[in-house]
């Protein structure tokens, strides 16, 4: 069953409780973190408004990440994107690919949000909802969020005209369904990401079809090697018997 | 006085410095292609667990990009010859190409007479170059700039990373395959090949040597299909050109 984190934008006090909780829950190195709190001035002069970016992996279904990644260190489960960091090669495909700028690299492997996998399969919550003091943060399944999501941006919009969901369909549709004050394009999101279709032909299309044609012309080689080279055995065999016969005239005319 | 005893009926191909740089391209090249197609090939995608596959891939970068360095400063002479002959095309390649298919089954009498290298040779040898260029353009861009490519400048790269490898992979079954059909190993293990051979897939060539054979045999009275000799004489070329 898909999982999702409701984030309400409208909510969040940038108090990094949950950033915190996250770094001790998960017991992150030093200089790790899974989410960022980027105070955000919002709006156009003279109506500034003050608020956070909760930044962290939205967890999108489809997600460029996991297309990309050659290992399988990234990959989705129950909805999520989950993190096998030992299996991580390093090679920032996912760094690079990533529409919303969420992997980063530490000591040569990637680390970003993998939803609290041991937290969750345990049966406990992920660690920044248990924390949240301001209740911007839950989560449970996905539909059931969705729904969430919207009765939270219906009571916004009271206050903020423009509040609305983000996450139903954009990349997929995200696991982090978000309640937004306002557009998209004012708290510094996309309001659609550029679907990866350059990276798509790379994965679908240009790697199966060179591992399809360098397998089958190996065989078609190996094969029609054989025959040639039996051919050509064959004519320098001629060649050779051709010159015994001159060689043979010769020798009687000689003697 | 003939040829030597241990090479006698046969004929030197390629000089030792120019099997030293084969034998840089043929095991960088190989190195690069199984450490990429770890990351390329999903169900090999667990060997490049712990970036090793990666560092490795560079390392085979390093020699393969080190390999036309490489041949320019041991032998000029060569490297100079393999681009002239590889870009230049007679009426016999032109017809070689038409009739290639017979070749290609292993028939080599009848073709029409060839060089040093025929027509197909001559093709392989200038799309390697070309590739080549490709394939280590997108590298190195994949290398230094992932994040000045972003996302489709990253999967364009690969894109074209991927076709040029295809690309020079399918060259270099081709080239195997010939190898094989034509028992031609010994020209870049030993560097020399049977006469006979030789005269039937490149009859061009053996009358230029026999004809410069003929020279030095009435010039000095030197041997005519001679290691020494042959290599003597490159170098000598090459310290006139210098
Ligand atoms: C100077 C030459 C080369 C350089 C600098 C280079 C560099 C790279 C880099 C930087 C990557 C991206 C992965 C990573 O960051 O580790 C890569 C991937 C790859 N390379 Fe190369 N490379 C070179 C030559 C070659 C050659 C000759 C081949 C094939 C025979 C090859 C085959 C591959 C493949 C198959 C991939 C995987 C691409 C994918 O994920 O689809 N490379 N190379
Ligand atoms: S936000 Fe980035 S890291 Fe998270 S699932 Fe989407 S593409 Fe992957
Ligand atoms: S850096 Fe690691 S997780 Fe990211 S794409 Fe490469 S192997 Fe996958």
């Amino acid at each position: 069953m898909a999982q999702a984190f409701v984030l309400d934008l409208g909510r969040c006090i940038g108090c990094e409780a949950c950033a915190l909780a996250c770094k001790t829950g998960n017991e992150l190195p030093t200089g790790v973190s899974y989410i960022e709190l980027i105070e955000q001035v919002r709006g156009s002069f003279p109506d500034l408004e003050g608020g956070f970016d909760n930044h962290r992996c939205l967890h999108c279904q489809d997600a460029a990440c996991v297309a990309v990644c050659p290992t399988g260190a990234l990959y989705k489960e129950d909805g999520l994107t989950r993190l096998n960091t030992p299996a991580c090669s390093g090679c920032e495909y996912c760094v690079t690919s990533c529409p919303y700028d969420v992997p980063r690299m530490v000591d040569g492997a990637s680390t970003k949000c993998d939803g609290c996998k041991a937290t969750t399969d345990a049966g406990g919550g992920p660690w920044c909802v248990s924390t949240c003091p301001s209740k911007a943060l839950e989560y449970g399944e996905r539909s059931e969020m969705l729904r969430t999501a919207r009765t939270r941006a219906e009571a916004l919009r009271a206050h903020y005209p423009n509040a609305q969901v983000y996450g139903e369909t954009q990349a997929g549709g995200l696991g982090v369904i978000l309640v937004l004050p306002d557009d998209p394009e004012v708290l510094g999101l996309p309001r659609d990401p550029d679907p990866p279709t350059v990276a798509n032909v790379w994965q679908g299309v240009v790697q199966p079809v060179s591992i399809g044609l360098i397998g089958a012309t190996a065989v078609a080689a190996g094969v029609a090697g054989v025959i040639a080279r039996r051919n050509h055995m064959a004519e320098l065999r001629d060649i050779e018997e051709a010159e015994q016969l001159v060689g043979d005239g010769d020798s009687s005319e000689e003697a | 006085m003939a040829t030597t005893v241990e090479h006698e009926h046969q004929v030197l191909r390629y000089r030792t410095k120019q099997r030293i740089v084969h034998a840089l391209l043929a095991t960088s090249f190989v190195v690069l292609l199984l450490t990429g197609l770890v990351l390329l090939w999903d169900p090999l995608g667990w060997l490049a667990a712990g970036g090793w596959s990666r560092l490795i891939h560079r390392i085979g970068a390093i020699g393969f990009l080190a390999v036309p360095a490489a041949y320019l400063i041991l032998d000029r002479k060569g490297a100079r010859e393999l681009v002239y002959d590889s870009f230049r095309y007679d009426r016999d390649d032109i017809e070689w190409f038409k009739t290639m298919y017979r070749y290609f089954l292993g028939h080599a009498v009848e073709m029409p007479p060839q060089g040093r290298l025929n027509a197909g040779q001559k093709l392989h040898h200038a799309a390697v170059m070309l590739v080549s260029a490709t394939v280590v353009v997108s590298g190195l861009a994949m290398w230094f700039f992932k994040p000045q490519l972003g996302a489709s400048g990253l999967a364009a790269a690969a894109v074209i990373h991927d076709l040029s490898m295809l690309a020079l992979t399918l060259f270099l079954i081709g080239h195997l395959y010939f190898t094989y059909v034509y028992k031609a190993i010994s020209g870049m293990t030993t560097g020399w090949v049977e006469e006979a051979d030789a005269r039937l897939e490149h009859s061009k060539w053996m009358d230029e040597l026999d004809a410069q054979a003929e020279a030095v045999t009435v010039g000095s009275g030197a041997s005519s299909h001679d290691e020494v000799s042959q290599e003597d004489q490159s170098q000598e070329d090459q310290s006139q050109e210098g």
